[in-house]
C-alpha cells in the first residue's frame, strides 16, 4: 500500500503541468496572440530550465481562436476538461474574454491572467461584485483606468482645462470615449470638442480644424494603429502641433513602421516600455526575444504580461501547490512579485483587486525617433531623458519635447 | 471661409480617389454587364505592389507605375478568363460570387506575403504641404486629383475616338449586333476586364502612400467607389469623375458642420434618394429600347 502510494506520487511528480492558451494566431489581431504566446513560451522554458516547479516540467497548450469568441469559449471548455490545463493565459479579445469570464467563474473555475484585453468588465465581472470566487486577472491595461490616467496626466500634470476628444467609432473607440467623458466629467471639465472618426477616414481634416478651433490644449485619442497613422498625417499636413495623446492602441513598433516621422511627438499610455534606460531582466528577456525569432518584438506590452503571467502562475504554484482553486486562492495572496512590467512592491492582486497594473503603475510614453520613451514627472515638471544621439536628431527637425 | 475651403479641399482630394476606383466598374459594365464586385481588392494589389516594389526593392515611383498597371491588366485577363467568362458564357450570374472569391484569396494571399500589419510608403512629390492661399493640401493629394481628371479625360477620347473605344460602346449597346458586325466581343470584354484591373492597380498606386500598404486597404474605398458609380450611373464615366468629386466634397463638409456619425447616414441617404428619383443614375441616359 505505501509502496503503491509512493510510485504514484513519483509517476505524479514527473506529470507536466499544463497551461492553456486561447487567441488569435491567424488573422489581422496575430500579432498579438503571437506575442503573448511567444512571452509565455519564453518563461516556460526558463522554469523548465532550472528544474520545473517541484520537478514537474511546465508545457503550453495554445489553440487559435482566431479572435472569435464563440470558438474561444469553446476552446475554453476544451482546455480544461480534456487538457486538464491548471492556469490559462487570457485571450486576445476582449470580447472573448468577456464571453468566457462567467464560464470560467461558475464552471470551468480555472484561473486566468490577461495580458492584452483591456475591457474593465473581465476582472470587474458578476462573481467580484457578489464576493464569489473570481478566477479572471490582469497584467494589462484595463478600460476605466486608463481613462482615468489619460485625463489626469494631461489635466493634472500638464495642467490642461481644454481638452478634446477624437476616438474611433469602432468598438474600442466607443467605450474609450466613454471614459474619457466620463473622467473629464469628474474632474469638472467637459470636452472642449468631442470629434470621431470611422474605418472610412483615411484624411481628418475637419475634425482636427475643429478641434484647433475649439482651443484644445491636447486631444485625446482611442483608436489603432491605421487611424492614428491618418490622423498624425493630417496634423503633420495642417502644421497642427496640439499634444496628441493615446490609449495603448499604438503601443509598439507597428505604429511608427506606418506613421514613420509623423508619429514624433505623440503621447501613448501603456504599462511598459522597452526603449530607453532598461533593467536588466527586461533587456534579458528583449534578447532572448531576439535570439529565438531574429526580429523584435511588434507588441512588447503582450509579450512581457505574458511572461509574467506564467511566472505569477508559477509563485502561486510554490505557495500553495498545483491546484486551479489553489492557484486562484494564492494569486490573491502573493505579497510582493518582481516582474518585467514592474517590481511590484506590494501584493500583486487581492480579494478586491484583480488588475495588477493599476492608474499608478501606468506610464505616459512618447514617441521619440522610433522610440516610445518614458515620460517622468518630477519637480523638474514632465520631461523625457534622451541620450545625445536623439538630442541631435530633435535639434536637427527643430522640436521641442513636450 | 478658411475652413470652408480646406475641409472642401480635403473632401475634394479624397473623393478622386473615389471617382478613380468607380469608374473601373463601369469600365466592365459597359461591355458585358458584368461588374468586378472585388475591384477594392484590385486596388489593394495595385498598392501592396507599389509597396513591395518602391520600399522593399528601392525602385522609383515612374518606374513602378508601368510594372504594377501591366501586372495588373495581365491578372485581369486571367481572371476574366477564369471567374467571369465560363459563367457569362452559361448565362450564370455567379460572376457576382466568383469575383468577389477572387478579391478575397488576394486578401489572403496579400496577409501571407507582405503581413497584416499596415505600412508606410513615401509620398512621390514629398511631404510638404503645399499652400493655395492659406489652405494646404499635400502634394500626392494634388497628384491624385490631377490623375484622377486625366485618366476620365483619356478615357473620353478613347470611347470617342479610337476603334477599340467605339467597339467597346457598340458592345455595350448590344453585344449580338456588335458580334454580327464582325466585333470580335469575347476580346472586347476581356480586355475591358483587364483595363478595369489596370485602372485599379492605377488607383492602388496612386492612393497608397495616403492610406497605408495593409491587405484592407481597398475594402472600404471599393465600396464607397461601387456606391459612387451607382449614384452617378454605371454607364456614366463622366458622371463618375463629378460625383466623386462631389461625395468627397460633401462627406468632408458633413464632418466639419455636424459631426462624423451623421456622414453616412446622409451621404447613402442621398443615394437612395438620388435613385429614387433617378433609377439610371444621375448622369445615366435612360436607354430606350426598340423593337
Amino acid at each position: 500500500m505505501a509502496a503503491s502510494f509512493w510510485t504514484l506520487t513519483a509517476a505524479q511528480a514527473q506529470e507536466p503541468i499544463k497551461i492553456g492558451f486561447a487567441g488569435a494566431l491567424s488573422g489581422p489581431a496575430s500579432f498579438v496572440g503571437v506575442e503573448i504566446k511567444r512571452g509565455a513560451e519564453i518563461a516556460i522554458d526558463e522554469v523548465n530550465a532550472k528544474g520545473g516547479i517541484g520537478g514537474r516540467k511546465l508545457v503550453l497548450v495554445s489553440r487559435d481562436d482566431e479572435h472569435n469568441p464563440v470558438k474561444t469559449v469553446a476552446q475554453y471548455r476544451e482546455l480544461v476538461e480534456r487538457e486538464k490545463v491548471l492556469a490559462i493565459v487570457g485571450a486576445t479579445n476582449s470580447a472573448s474574454m468577456l464571453a468566457v469570464a462567467p464560464i470560467v467563474n461558475d464552471t470551468l473555475k480555472v484561473p486566468v491572467i490577461c495580458p492584452a484585453t483591456d475591457a474593465t468588465a473581465i476582472t470587474e465581472n458578476e462573481a467580484q461584485k457578489q464576493g464569489r470566487d473570481n478566477y479572471l486577472f490582469r497584467v494589462g491595461m484595463y478600460g476605466t483606468g486608463q481613462g482615468n490616467f489619460m485625463v489626469d496626466t494631461m489635466v493634472k500634470k500638464f495642467g490642461h482645462t481644454k481638452v478634446g476628444l477624437l476616438t474611433w467609432t469602432g468598438g474600442w473607440g466607443v467605450t474609450g470615449r466613454g471614459e474619457l467623458q466620463r473622467r473629464l466629467k469628474e474632474n469638472g471639465l467637459a470636452p472642449v470638442a468631442d470629434e470621431t472618426f470611422d474605418n472610412n477616414d483615411t484624411d481628418m481634416t475637419p475634425q482636427i480644424i475643429k478641434l484647433k478651433n475649439a482651443g484644445a490644449q491636447s486631444i485625446l485619442n482611442y483608436a489603432l494603429v491605421r487611424e492614428n497613422t491618418f490622423v498624425v498625417q493630417t496634423k503633420e499636413k495642417l502644421k497642427d502641433s496640439t499634444p496628441y495623446v493615446s490609449a495603448w492602441g499604438i503601443a509598439g513598433p507597428a505604429f511608427w513602421k506606418a506613421a514613420g516621422a509623423a508619429g514624433e511627438g505623440v503621447l501613448t499610455s501603456t504599462t511598459v516600455t522597452i526603449d530607453g534606460p532598461q533593467p536588466p531582466e527586461r533587456m534579458a528577456f528583449v534578447n532572448e526575444y531576439r535570439r529565438r525569432h531574429n526580429q523584435d518584438m511588434d507588441a512588447a506590452v503582450f509579450a512581457i504580461g505574458a511572461y509574467d503571467a506564467v511566472y505569477l502562475f508559477k509563485d502561486a504554484i510554490e505557495r500553495d501547490g498545483a491546484g486551479p482553486q489553489k492557484i486562484r486562492a494564492a494569486l490573491e495572496n502573493i505579497p510582493e512579485f518582481k516582474g518585467l512590467v514592474k517590481h511590484f512592491k506590494r501584493p500583486v492582486f487581492t480579494r478586491d483587486r484583480h488588475n495588477a497594473v493599476t492608474e499608478e503603475d501606468m506610464i505616459m510614453t512618447r514617441w521619440t525617433n522610433g522610440q516610445m520613451l518614458e515620460v517622468k514627472f518630477d519637480a523638474k515638471g514632465p520631461h523625457v531623458e534622451i541620450d545625445a544621439q536623439t538630442k541631435k536628431y530633435l535639434d536637427k527637425s527643430n522640436m521641442t519635447l513636450l | 471661409m478658411y475652413f470652408f475651403f480646406q475641409v472642401a479641399l480635403s473632401g475634394i482630394a479624397t473623393g478622386a480617389i473615389y471617382g478613380l476606383i468607380a469608374v473601373g466598374y463601369s469600365l466592365t459594365y459597359m461591355t458585358t454587364k458584368a461588374l468586378n464586385f472585388a475591384l477594392g481588392m484590385w486596388v489593394m494589389l495595385g498598392g501592396m505592389l507599389t509597396y513591395s516594389l518602391t520600399v522593399l526593392h528601392a525602385f522609383p515611383p515612374l518606374a513602378t507605375f508601368p510594372i504594377v498597371v501591366s501586372a495588373l491588366f495581365a491578372l485581369g485577363i486571367v481572371a476574366e478568363r477564369f471567374s467571369v467568362m465560363p459563367f457569362l458564357r452559361a448565362g450564370s450570374d455567379v460572376w457576382v460570387m466568383s469575383t468577389l472569391a477572387v478579391g478575397f484569396l488576394m486578401i489572403d494571399l496579400a496577409e501571407i506575403v507582405w503581413g497584416r500589419s499596415p505600412s508606410q510608403v513615401p509620398a512621390f512629390l514629398g511631404k510638404n504641404p503645399i499652400y493655395i492661399g492659406a489652405v494646404s493640401v499635400l502634394p500626392q493629394q494634388l497628384l491624385i486629383i490631377a490623375a484622377a481628371c486625366v485618366t476620365f479625360i483619356a478615357l473620353d477620347l478613347f470611347y470617342r475616338r479610337t476603334l477599340l473605344g467605339k467597339a467597346f460602346r457598340a458592345v455595350a449597346h448590344s453585344s449580338e449586333t456588335s458580334s454580327l458586325m464582325g466585333i470580335n466581343t469575347r476580346r472586347v470584354q476581356a480586355v475591358s476586364y483587364a483595363a478595369a484591373a489596370a485602372l485599379a492597380g492605377f488607383a492602388g498606386f496612386l492612393v497608397v502612400p495616403l492610406t497605408l500598404a495593409e491587405p484592407q486597404l481597398g475594402t472600404v474605398l471599393g465600396l464607397k467607389a461601387f456606391a459612387i458609380a451607382i449614384i452617378a450611373g454605371l454607364a456614366a464615366p463622366r458622371g463618375i469623375l463629378v460625383c466623386g468629386l462631389a461625395y468627397g466634397a460633401l462627406e468632408a463638409l458633413i464632418s466639419g458642420y455636424f459631426y462624423t456619425g451623421i456622414r453616412d447616414i446622409l451621404g447613402f441617404s442621398l443615394m437612395i434618394l438620388a435613385l429614387f428619383l433617378r433609377p439610371e443614375g444621375l448622369f445615366g441616359k435612360a436607354v430606350e429600347e426598340r423593337a
